[in-house]
């Protein structure tokens, strides 16, 4: 029987590499995700390191995006008033 | 009409993100609420800082604890709020700025990442172009899995199986938060525009 390294490095607990295996299940939960990344055919380790990538970038789009949200949000709600009418649409959809 | 498993699959994922985006909306609505009724922010810096900290603890909170990066963002933005309450609190406004920045850094440095080790090169005999390849890839990988550490919180303690599925589950939070952010944002301009 052939001992993959990818089984070995996910048996010992703590291990810095990334199985095989992983990878795939990464990619196709990602994909939900992040639509260009396609199927592929070559090398795992090439594709795990471009689906680690996209990923890092769109974390880091999702964080400046709540950032932009928090600055526009902080010019739009000066107070979360009880008659304000943001208070009351809010109020209905909670 | 039948519905393909997969499609099955969307729907559920789909109304499971809908109840996040409520259970989100009223956490972060509440604790705005109480943090506004007992502190002035005057400010629209200190504003957008409270709304940040607590749509963080928000999107963190309705967890229930049960995913590792929501307990080191509530750590982490929680310190971020009890100082950011001290300096708000204090009479001194010019105490305030120098304040803000540090509650910025605080929340930051856990995600700056950590200074690199330099790798010492060792002579290697000149490898096939293919086992090179492999070898690139490798590092590339290790070097990119240390970045994805520094960006999800809580990351730098995990193991590579548990980054993945933190990961996963802290993109869908972050989702969530930037939904909810946007239709709030976008019917409030809809409103002043009135």
């Amino acid at each position: 029987m052939s001992s993959r390294r990818a089984r070995q490095s996910s048996s010992s607990s703590g291990s810095s590499r990334i199985s095989d295996d992983q990878i795939i299940e990464l990619v196709s939960k990602l994909r939900q995700f992040l639509p260009e990344i396609r199927d592929n055919r070559r090398s795992n380790k090439a594709s795990a390191s471009k689906v680690l990538q996209e990923t890092c970038n769109y974390i880091r789009n999702l964080h400046r995006e709540v950032d932009d949200l928090s600055e526009r949000l902080s010019q739009l709600l000066s107070t979360i008033d009880a008659d304000s009418p943001e208070a009351a649409i809010i109020r209905s959809l909670i | 009409m039948t519905f393909s498993p997969s499609h099955r699959v969307d729907l559920k994922r789909m109304a499971s993100k809908a109840s996040l985006k409520q259970k989100f909306l009223k956490k972060w609505m509440e604790d705005l609420r109480t943090y506004g009724s007992s502190n002035p922010f005057t400010t629209v810096s200190e504003r957008k800082r409270i709304i940040k900290l607590s749509a963080d603890i928000a999107m963190a909170s309705i967890q229930e604890g049960a995913t590792k990066w929501s307990r080191a963002l509530i750590e982490n933005a929680s310190q971020g709020m009890d100082t950011f309450k001290k300096s708000a609190m204090s009479d001194d406004r010019g105490a305030r700025l120098p304040s803000a920045a540090s509650v910025a850094k605080m929340i930051a440095s856990k995600k700056i990442s950590k200074s690199r080790r330099r790798r010492t090169r060792i002579c290697k005999p000149p490898r096939p172009k293919r086992l090179q390849a492999r070898s690139i890839a490798k590092r590339l990988v290790k070097k990119r899995t240390q970045v994805l550490k520094n960006l999800v919180p809580g990351g730098e303690s995990m193991d590579d199986a548990s980054l993945i599925k933190e990961t996963l589950d802290y993109i869908m939070s972050l989702q969530v938060q930037v939904d909810v952010m946007r239709s709030l944002a976008c019917m409030s301009e809809h409103l002043h525009r009135k």
